[in-house]
């Protein structure tokens, strides 16, 4: 990894205090015995959500969404022409960029993105693809930047609905929506979460990423709890999409 | 459903029947016609009776020059084979970036294509006219001006005056009177839109 | 080989070109099931200089591993485990496209999805890698060259991984404290003194390929061609699945995701048993007399 020199680094060596909080002292407990939360929701409730189309007035298309503490606002720009040479496709394509903003986190994030945001900007483009009218816009790509403000979990799944309506807004064509929803298995068996990007109208699955380790059929109650939650907030989606946008013809 | 309602994209509008089909903006599956876009609904009967049904976002729909696209360029440089433009507007929706084409020198006139000379076509700065012949190569969109109406339909002469039209491979200045030569486009006022703003 | 390409004007849910691939019986062009792989040459210790490697021919696959140890400071977050970190080189010589800036792409994706399956306590403990916590502890850079491409490269690849990874030995080290109470570090002198890294739990990745209505594994190029959505999973040899990520831009129906995750465990699991047997099997074998040659 080349290193940025036009910007003054922080000392490398420098560590955020956090790290020196004893381990001990972490809520053990993320569900009591009455099946709620530690912030009092029930297991299968999600966080209020916020999502507004248009937030980016250069943009062709952008959103922005707040679930919970989660913060992300995305971008979309083009079509634009392929420039480089290799790139080249008779077919559109995606570019997603994903960025945690420096303080987005706990720890303190650089401004070069890391082997995360690569792999998390390969996932958002995967589970957007499927999504997108590709064919429309031959030789170009399409440039969606997504930026997490704040990373209150679930971020993965805040930025795929976020680039979804920015795509939608812009007035790029697709065969449907994408809603993106976290599950995490709760311990004792294993921390793992599953991530799923939804697609509601077309109910096909675009994107499905787990990490941490769990057996097949946990997998399987997480992925329908997903579904269930994606299908919850799709009219949410749908009365925001609608209202953003004039309801008459010039 | 009214007939002007908002859609988001996926939405199912209505059954694939006789009397209606997809039109802009909308696409098949399952025999539903479903949108693609968010916009506006419309159902505008067509010549055999049908009823087409079309999606409108409020932004102009077209996004990438097609084959057989009439549009805008402006030339940024040419040598002795062919001369690269940026493309500004496609079917009279511009672009909000530019795409970059290319006029090759036998794509110049529809006629005496072996007597054409790029510097007596096209100078840098030219406003032209042209049709989207083929994807091209990797890198740009092939456009012909091999047509009447298609060629350089604004310029400015050397001296810095606009140049005004005079045959069909002259136009003159009209600062200093003096001639230059040019592919020049007999604009059909179809292909113009007049912006009284 | 019908090889479908510039399939343009997809929609979701429609499909195509199964009957390109699957004849009668639902066998494959080359003859296998769905859920077979082609056979698999494996062969460990093929690196003189490095901790371990391994080299893994899949039919037209070749990907060789090379383990380095060396020593490093451990994660802050992690102070008492080590760390291990996943390089893939798409080198040029496997496939023209991977020229340049090419190959970047997938080279990340194989990466992170290696070092996604291996973060976690079950895959490897990491534990055993640390030398004093907090300051000093075993880094594991596992380098995974491409040498030719033929399909299947993420399996391949893992497989790779594993077989490396059981073949690497770490140099055992004293921890002695000198008069300051500063602890200090010792070789032995005995270089075949060395600690094994503990690869049972490992996992393999299983890409599952969705060709028209069925899944396939170990897909070859073409017909990775034909593939618009594939699964890959990390599979443990009890069947936990530690990684899981669809790929390529086609969308699934959950109850076929469902299915491929079935395909998935069940091939996981007789993929790693096959691997661990074959690996305890190389290492009674006598050690190899002559010249290492690869791409024989």
């Amino acid at each position: 990894m080349s290193k940025d020199n036009r910007r003054l680094p922080v000392p490398s060596e420098s560590k955020s205090p956090y790290l020196f909080v004893s381990k001990d002292k972490k809520p053990t407990v993320l569900v009591d015995e009455n099946h709620l939360r530690s912030d009092g929701r029930k297991v299968g409730e999600i966080r209020p959500i916020y999502i507004r189309a248009g937030a980016v007035s250069q943009a062709r298309g952008s959103a922005y969404i707040e679930m919970g503490q989660t913060k992300v606002l995305c971008a979309v720009y083009g079509p634009r022409e392929v420039t480089r040479r290799e790139d080249f496709s008779m077919k559109g394509q995606l570019k997603c960029e994903l960025k945690f903003a420096t303080f987005s986190r706990r720890y303190r994030c650089q401004h070069q993105s890391d082997n995360t945001e690569k792999d998390l900007s390969m996932v958002l483009r995967d589970t957007l693809e499927p999504a997108v009218c590709l064919d429309r816009f031959p030789r170009s790509h399409l440039d969606i930047f997504v930026t997490v403000l704040e990373d209150g979990g679930s971020a993965l799944a805040a930025a795929i609905t976020c680039a979804s309506v920015a795509i939608a807004r812009g007035g790029i064509e697709m065969y449907d929506l994408v809603i993106g929803m976290t599950v995490y298995d709760e311990p004792p068996t294993d921390n793992g979460t599953v991530t799923v990007g939804w697609l509601p109208c077309i109910e096909q699955i675009s994107g499905l990423t787990q990490r941490g380790q769990m057996d097949i059929s946990i997998t399987k109650e997480c992925l329908k709890q997903c579904v269930a939650s994606c299908q919850k907030m799709y009219p949410v989606i749908q009365q925001t999409l609608i209202k953003a946008h004039p309801n008459k013809l010039e | 459903m009214s007939s002007s309602s908002v859609v988001i994209p996926g939405q199912r509008i209505c059954k694939v029947e006789e009397e209606h089909i997809a039109g802009i903006g909308t696409y098949v599956r399952n025999g539903f016609i479903n949108s693609s876009l968010l916009g506006i609904v419309t159902f505008t009967p067509n010549k055999e009776d049908k009823q087409e049904v079309t999606v409108a976002h409020e932004r102009e729909h077209s996004l990438v020059p097609t084959l057989g696209s009439l549009v805008t360029a402006r030339v940024t440089n040419l040598n002795q084979r062919f001369c690269k433009c940026s493309i500004l507007n496609v079917d009279g929706t511009n672009l909000i970036e530019p795409y970059s084409g290319i006029v090759r020198k036998e794509d110049v006139r529809a006629t005496d294509k072996d007597k054409v000379e790029m510097y007596s076509s096209f100078r840098p700065g030219d406003i032209i006219l042209a049709r989207v012949l083929t994807y091209g190569d990797l890198q740009s969109f092939l456009l012909t001006t091999g047509e009447n109406e298609l060629g350089v339909v604004m310029a400015t002469s050397e001296a810095g005056g606009s140049l005004v039209p005079i045959s069909w491979n002259e136009m003159q200045c009209s600062k200093t009177g003096n001639k230059e030569y040019r592919k020049v486009a007999r604009v059909q006022p179809r292909n113009v839109v007049i912006n009284d703003g | 080989m019908a090889v479908v390409q510039g399939w343009k004007n997809w929609y979701p849910g429609r499909l195509g070109y199964v009957d390109f691939v699957f004849g009668l019986d639902n066998l494959r062009n080359d003859g296998r099931g769905c859920e077979d792989y082609r056979s698999l040459d494996l062969e460990t210790d093929v690196v003189s200089n490095s901790s371990g490697s391994s080299r893994v021919r899949l039919a037209n696959t070749d990907i060789l591993v090379g383990v380095k140890a060396e020593l490093g400071e451990p994660a802050a977050d992690k102070p008492s485990e080590g760390r291990i970190e996943f390089f893939v080189d798409c080198s040029a010589n496997a496939a023209p496209e991977f020229e340049g800036r090419g190959g970047e792409d997938l080279a990340l994706a194989i990466s992170n999805t290696l070092a996604q399956s291996y973060d976690n306590v079950s895959s490897l403990d990491k534990r055993k890698l640390c030398v004093i916590p907090g300051h000093q502890c075993w880094v594991l850079y596992v380098d995974i060259l491409l040498l030719e491409c033929g399909g299947n490269l993420f399996d391949a690849a893992s497989v790779a991984v594993k077989a490396a990874l059981f073949n690497t030995k770490i140099p055992n080290l004293d921890v002695t404290k000198n008069e300051k109470g500063e602890p200090s570090l010792e070789l032995r002198d005995d270089p075949f003194d060395c600690m094994r890294v503990d690869v049972a739990a490992a996992p393999c990745l299983v890409t599952l390929n969705k060709i028209g209505y069925h899944h396939v594994v170990d897909a070859t190029r073409e017909e990775e061609s034909c593939t618009l959505a594939r699964l890959i999973m990390g599979v443990t040899a009890d069947g936990n699945v530690v990684t899981l990520k669809t790929e390529k831009s086609g969308s699934l129906d959950p109850e076929s995701v469902f299915e491929m995750m079935q395909t998935g465990k069940r091939v996981g699991i007789s993929l790693n048993n096959t691997l661990s047997a074959k690996l305890k099997q190389e290492e009674t074998m006598a050690p190899k007399k002559g010249k290492k040659a690869f791409l024989r």
